[in-house]
């Protein structure tokens, strides 16, 4: 499976990427929403994206309705991670076509729940 | 009427009980396990370095978080669990103890009424205060190291009018 994971933190980036590969993710990083489609562009197809919402250059929602008006990106599942925690934004995101919504902070363990939700989870990791 | 005296102090908003809770939160997940921000005041050290994220709404001002260069760089290190040999540098720092803040901040935002935005990390030398009741500080210790979190009231603007936004 392959992940691509969206922040302008490089530190976040390392931490959300470190536990993605432990769960057997092939996963590239972006800083931006811009640098995010940019990747899809060149045809790297990712089964997720994780997605940081206050970002420069495009932020996370920008890069929602971008991903979600275009039809060749309809199966990429794209999950929130970010610190935006009131009810307002996250209707918002869900509104504009994320599917899952993670909190930062955020463990490794809830990371995990979130993709078995998703049914995202590589065997190995659910076994 | 000026914003300073429009909007409630962030003393009337937030306690330091919460930022406590909110840092107990942040410390195990993003420094690492068993790590966490200790209240309890040390001395601080001759030279500081903070980052800090501007909150923008009914109430408006920064979380500035701030310590010794040597601590910033110790919390780089864990945040980005490398090991000797690998040395972080002065970017890796400025990005760690940014997204320290970030998280802090966007937590602080949650719990503050009305609707307000985020902005983005920055890192250097922390920001004026505003009003002398418009800061609610934390001031603490990492691994015995000083570092305090503060949510600090927006200045006023030295010609009097209202903040720029």
């Amino acid at each position: 499976m392959r992940a691509l994971v969206i922040d302008d933190s490089r530190a976040m980036r390392r931490i959300v990427g470190t536990i993605l590969t432990d769960f057997g993710y092939e996963v590239r990083e972006a800083g931006d929403g811009r640098q995010a489609l940019d990747v899809l562009e060149e045809g790297w197809d990712p089964d997720l994206c994780c997605i940081d919402w206050n970002m420069p250059v495009m932020d996370g929602l920008q890069f929602v309705f971008a991903v979600r008006a275009t039809p060749a990106y309809r199966q990429v599942t794209l999950m929130m991670v970010t610190t935006e925690s009131e009810t307002g934004q996250i209707v918002k995101a869900l509104a504009a076509g994320a599917h899952e919504y993670l909190i930062k902070p955020f463990t490794a363990d809830a990371l995990r729940d979130k993709l078995a939700l998703l049914g995202l989870l590589p065997e190995q990791v659910t076994a | 009427m000026t914003t300073a005296q429009r909007t409630q102090p962030i003393s009337t908003l937030l306690d330091p009980a919460t930022v406590q809770s909110i840092a107990d939160e942040v410390w195990p997940s993003l420094v690492g396990d068993g790590e966490a921000f200790v209240p309890v005041p040390v001395a601080p050290p001759g030279e500081v370095v903070s980052a800090w994220v501007d909150i923008v709404g009914p109430w408006t001002g920064s979380v500035v978080l701030t310590c010794s260069p040597a601590t910033a760089r110790a919390l780089t290190e864990n945040v980005l669990m490398t090991r000797p040999p690998v040395v972080v540098d002065d970017e890796d720092v400025a990005d760690a103890l940014g997204e320290l803040a970030n998280v802090l901040g966007g937590n602080i935002k949650s719990v503050l009424p009305g609707e307000s935005r985020l902005g983005l990390p920055r890192t250097g030398t922390a920001p004026p205060r505003g009003r002398l009741d418009d800061v609610c500080a934390l001031a603490g210790q990492w691994r015995g190291d000083f570092l305090t979190i503060t949510v600090q009231g927006t200045a006023p603007h030295p010609s009097g009018t209202e903040v720029p936004q």
